[in-house]
């Protein structure tokens, strides 16, 4: 405003009118001069226009959002509410855990699995085996590697084992035929090949019944292995 | 009224909504009787509350409360003009000749009657209100009360001046004072700059 010089203020007075329609005409004729001499006044002119047209449109409605009177109608309430509730929905507040429960929860689900843990592992300890722990060993003779080999596969393959204790000594053979640590972890029955003497022999206890019987090699290995095999399965039934 | 608390409002609190209705509502009622009141005075009331409606679906957008009241009356604004162009297309549509662009002179003081050049109708809801914040913030009420009646009541500044006690060189400063304050709002709107410029071709 300051820097406005005496032409400035005059031609935005007469501007200020003619847009108003409040001009005279001798003021109309006025404004017109000043753009005829000054037609870079024009753009202004312009924009004035344009600056009132906007206070028009947007001045009420900055007055409109100072207004303090009228009364919201009660009618309206509910349809409102409904609509705050629907959309916002105020979240129900998140419930509290019940950590007593929760806590009782974990508790017996704890138990539970310790209890099955027990079941699984402990509980078999002290069933009763349905069979007998099989052991299979094996007294080589001085013959052939190879016959020895197809007599442990032989053994194997009868009774379903990877394991067959091989000894060339008879003394330590006497000694794991009479371990007494096998038969106190589970009954056992040790099934020994003495290709030396030529015979099968089967020892052992099964429900406190003793097993003790040889069985001699007099047609072929497999044959006898079958015999022995279907008199531990007899001895050992249920 | 005292204003709601915008973080309730935006929570859903229902005492927070009530007040905020009340507080609300002469801003949107008085939108609505702008545009309406002219052609549609008996829908004013439903386009107001019905602006309040949207008010809840817009409320999480708002960052401050002083958004809240102009957003409210772009809301209800909008909801006037879009109420009024369709009121006018089925009329056109049914072949019926009344006039709606005859307002009355006193009508005509109280409002703009809806038409392709409104400009404030080409910003969306979001442009409107922060012009309308702005405008709010930046033309002090006695500038905006010069502004309506020189322009709107069709005052002359000697009028003004006598009617509201001023010297008449000052109702000449507020105008001036005003406009300036206007052109910064508008240069501000760049979508409002560009109707502008098109408006002035």
């Amino acid at each position: 405003m300051n820097s406005m010089n005496v032409n400035d203020e005059r031609f935005f007075d007469l501007a200020m009118k003619v847009i108003a329609r409040q001009a005279s005409d001798a003021e109309h004729a006025e404004l017109d001069a000043l753009l005829a001499r000054e037609p870079e006044l024009r753009a202004e002119f312009a924009r004035l226009q344009a600056d009132v047209r906007v206070a028009k449109d947007a001045l009420p409605l900055v007055n409109a959002m100072e207004t303090t009177g009228g009364e919201f109608p009660a009618y309206a309430r509910e349809r409102l509410q409904t609509k705050v509730r629907q959309t916002l929905g105020r979240p129900a507040a998140k419930k509290e855990p019940d950590r007593s429960f929760a806590w009782g929860l974990r508790w017996w689900l704890g138990l539970a699995v310790a209890t099955a843990v027990v079941m699984l592992v402990v509980l078999p300890m002290f069933r009763p085996p349905t069979s007998p722990t099989i052991q299979l060993a094996m007294l080589e003779s001085g013959g052939t590697r190879g016959s020895a080999t197809d007599e442990v596969a032989l053994l194997k393959q009868t009774w379903q084992t990877t394991v067959v204790h091989s000894f060339s000594d008879a003394e330590a053979l006497r000694a794991w035929e009479t371990n007494p640590a096998d038969e106190r972890r589970q009954p056992t029955v040790k099934i020994i090949y003495d290709a030396t003497a030529g015979e099968v022999r089967v020892l052992g206890r099964w429900k406190e019944k003793p097993l003790d019987k040889t069985f001699l090699v007099e047609r072929d290995l497999a044959t006898t292995l079958k015999l022995v095999k279907d008199y531990v399965a007899e001895q050992t039934k249920r | 009224m005292n204003p709601p608390d915008l973080r309730a409002l935006q929570q859903g609190d229902e005492a927070a909504w009530d007040a905020a209705f009340g507080w609300l509502w002469p801003t949107v009622f008085a939108v609505a009787q702008l545009k309406l009141h002219p052609f549609l005075p008996d829908e004013v009331e439903d386009v107001a509350i019905e602006a309040l409606e949207e008010m809840v679906d817009k409320v999480r957008s708002v960052k401050s409360l002083d958004e809240l009241k102009p957003l409210a009356a772009s809301i209800a604004h909008h909801r006037a003009v879009s109420r009024l162009r369709n009121r006018f297309a089925q009329k056109r549509g049914s072949g019926k000749t009344e006039s709606l662009d005859a307002p009355t002179d006193e009508d005509r003081n109280h409002s703009e009657p809806v038409s392709e050049e409104s400009l404030l109708a080409k910003l969306d809801q979001a442009e409107l209100a922060c012009l309308l914040r702005d405008l709010q913030r930046n033309l002090k009420p006695e500038w905006r009360a010069v502004v309506g009646d020189y322009f709107m009541s069709a005052m002359s500044q000697r009028e003004i001046a006598s009617q509201r006690g001023l010297p008449i060189g000052t109702v000449g400063v507020y105008l001036r004072r005003a406009q300036e304050a206007i052109r910064k709002a508008v240069e501000r709107q760049p979508k409002l700059l560009k109707e502008l410029e098109a408006f002035l071709r």
